[in-house]
């Protein structure tokens, strides 16, 4: 462990590379920075999250799942998924809302505590996307509950979600 | 083959499809032939409403015979009067959610079959409404009681268990991790699992219905984002589908532009796979190996297609992005994620207690997998050699050379190896792709689509077939579309596969098949 960590310290080894969209200018990277800050002053150091698939294709939940990897680290500003509405301050919904979700989708955002927010998160979730007028979709979460920020994409990237949250705390203050 | 034949009131034969259009009380006959004297597998089973065409509906059973490139479809015609059809399931169990799917979205009920509860649709759905049909609407306020739920029009009964000490777990749908909604009802008696009855299509979107308000041409979009981690597969089949329909030939190089992107997408979902087990046994080094691995595969495909799922690449005809342009990009990622999985690997099988987790665990007998229809790498992993590039090679797949890889164990540490194995062949595949040059354009013209004219398209998606069913109306719109996600044939495996293991191994099991509840659900 020493070794590989003093190696690293005398060849410098080149960290992981960040993907194109962090090459934002100085002004939105403090934003991103400061985001802590945020959180700090609005929830007491941390922001907790329940995600919860309301008939999404996967596509978002796996980006959600590349949040929390070594590359994006998202605990690293205080954020972090969670087991159990319970838990969260947030609810992160996914997908077009399912018939056959809507009720479990209620029960969770009724299980979650208050102050509770929504962040919707991909395209299908602001009118049902491309299922938009199926029969069994409910064509958007903001006709099951109330919604409290959009983040578009199909899916949207891991960046475009961490961006997406700050505007939602931005918001708040 | 005689025996069938000679029976048939209509043949009708398409590229590798033979249509063997039979009566009804030949039905059930002619398709235990195919299953039990020459080992068809039954590929899918679906219904169509062609009242308006010539006043049937219509069953399909499409079996093909290993070794054998070619479709066999049994054909069984029913007037708008009669709605029983003969059940396949007592003699072929591999049929037994394609005929719960049809009783609930056409109403054709099949006679025989041993469990007639409701499959897709959930209880508060109105009775005796089968939205597949095409003369079929529903009312505002039966919409809006379905997704209450509150009012139970056709409870579903699970199954129960009786005895000393056993007690049930109910999870789900919405779960603790960042994972699909699924309800899993389990029978415990302490730690160990006596029976396992998952309740899925919760995320049952309407997918095929949706799909025939569309226009051929957009179809690809809805293809692509049936199951996230899939997309490209899922699009190359629709358009494969279509493409056969309007007799398009595509170009050589389309043709290495789908190969080349099927297999990269088969790189990220296995390396990820293999990671995410991982977290299954808390080995949380390993899972981020995993993932760091798999971003770098997915910020390639974002930097190759703008898309880190491979959206909006295909089209009807060809593809839309050369990404032959890239080859130096794509060689160099793939020399330095190769090298790392090889770390990665070496990793995983020297930690003892991973390894100890996997072996024995989730146990898929070869009779139940091939009984099941088990399909994919859990068929593999089992020890049933079936993989859809060798069985029906298209793309460039005839002229590749690679093996289908199987495992005789069925354990969840077979289904990791089959994985790894799989992973180093697609690293070969993409090396050897990029070693040649490919003649055409990238997309083909456009023929004209034939009204009410069918095809199958197909492909290997990191789990399995995908295979769709498409059929052209005539004005250029969708008739009917059957898609049918490896994750719907894989989906009653994991009962079996859990049973006698112990509660906390679950999700591990479940993480070795890694289904897609999207793509099941439609």
């Amino acid at each position: 462990m020493f070794k590989e960590i003093l190696k690293n310290l005398i060849t410098r080894k080149p960290s992981i590379p960040f993907p194109e969209g962090f090459d934002i200018p100085p002004e939105e990277a403090v934003k991103i920075v400061s985001l802590r800050e945020k959180i700090d002053t609005i929830f007491g150091r941390s922001l907790r999250i329940r995600q919860v698939d309301a008939g999404s294709c996967n596509a978002c939940e796996w980006e959600c799942t590349a949040l929390t990897n070594p590359i994006y680290d998202i605990q690293r500003f205080g954020i972090d998924f969670v087991a159990s509405p319970r838990h969260a301050d947030v609810l992160l919904v996914t997908g077009p809302v399912s018939r056959q979700m809507e009720l479990a989708l209620k029960k969770t955002y009724l299980a979650t505590p208050e102050p509770r927010l929504v962040v919707a998160c991909g395209d299908c979730t602001i009118d049902g996307g491309i299922y938009k007028g199926s029969y069994a979709v409910t064509n958007g979460v903001a006709n099951v509950i109330p919604v409290d920020c959009y983040i578009p994409g199909c899916p949207p990237t891991p960046i475009q979600m961490v961006l997406g949250l700050h505007e939602l705390l931005k918001k708040l203050t | 083959m005689e025996r069938v034949l000679n029976k048939a009131i209509k043949i009708k034969e398409h590229l590798n499809e033979q249509y063997i259009e039979i009566k009804k009380d030949d039905f059930k006959d002619a398709c235990v032939y195919l299953y039990e004297e020459k080992h068809a597998i039954l590929r899918l089973m679906f219904a169509t409403d062609e009242r308006q065409i010539d006043g049937v509906f219509r069953i399909y059973a499409v079996f093909s015979i290993p070794g054998i490139d070619r479709f066999f479809i049994i054909v069984l015609p029913l007037k708008e009067d009669d709605t029983t059809f003969p059940s396949i399931t007592p003699d072929i169990p591999t049929a037994h959610w394609y005929e719960r799917e049809i009783k609930d979205m056409f109403g054709l009920t099949p006679k025989g079959h041993s469990d007639l509860r409701r499959l897709v649709l959930h209880d508060s759905f109105p009775t005796n409404s089968h939205p597949l049909r095409k003369d079929w609407n529903i009312t505002e306020s039966d919409l809006k009681e379905w997704g209450e739920g509150i009012k139970q029009k056709e409870p579903y009964k699970f199954m129960e268990v009786e005895g000393d000490g056993v007690y049930e777990i109910p999870v789900g749908p919405v779960h603790a991790g960042i994972i699909e909604p699924g309800h899993f009802r389990f029978s415990a008696v302490g730690e160990t699992i006596f029976f396992l009855e998952p309740r899925l299509f919760y995320t049952h979107k309407g997918t095929e219905k949706h799909f025939e308000s569309m226009r051929l041409f957009d179809g690809v979009r809805l293809a692509e984002r049936v199951s996230g981690t899939s997309s490209f597969s899922h699009s190359a089949a629709y358009c494969m589908a279509v493409e056969r329909i309007a007799g398009i030939e595509i170009t050589e190089k389309a043709k290495a532009i789908r190969t080349l992107l099927l297999e990269l997408e088969r790189l990220y979902n296995h390396i990820g796979d293999i990671g995410n087990m991982c977290a299954g046994t808390a080995l949380q080094v390993g899972y981020a190996n995993g993932a760091i691995i798999k971003e770098k595969l997915m910020q390639l495909n974002e930097r190759l297609t703008g898309s880190r799922y491979l959206r909006g690449v295909n089209v009807i005809g060809g593809v839309t992005k050369d990404v032959f342009l890239q080859s130096n990009d794509i060689l160099s990622t793939i020399d330095t994620v190769t090298r790392e999985y090889k770390e990665f690997m070496k990793l995983l099988l020297g930690s003892v207690s991973h390894i100890d987790r996997l072996e024995n665990t989730g146990m898929l007998s070869k009779e139940i997998a091939q009984k099941l229809g088990i399909t994919g790498v859990a068929a593999r992993a089992s020890g049933i050699n079936d993989d859809i590039r060798k069985a029906h090679p298209h793309l460039l797949y005839d002229m590749l050379e690679f093996e289908a890889h199987t495992m005789a164990r069925g354990d969840v540490l077979a289904r990791m190896m089959v994985r790894a194995e799989e992973t180093e062949c697609s690293i070969s595949i993409i090396n050897t792709l990029l070693e040649s040059n490919y003649a055409g354009a990238l997309a083909a013209g456009i023929n004209d689509i034939p009204a009410y004219s069918s095809s199958l398209g197909y492909a290997e998606t990191p789990r399995g077939p995908v295979f769709y069913w498409v059929m052209s109306d005539k004005d250029g719109k969708l008739f009917r579309v059957k898609l049918r996600s490896p994750s719907y044939c894989n989906g009653p495996a994991v009962p079996f596969a859990v049973h006698g293991n112990i509660v906390p191994d679950f999700p591990l099991c479940n993480k070795s098949f890694n289904l897609s509840y999207s793509g099941c659900d439609m």
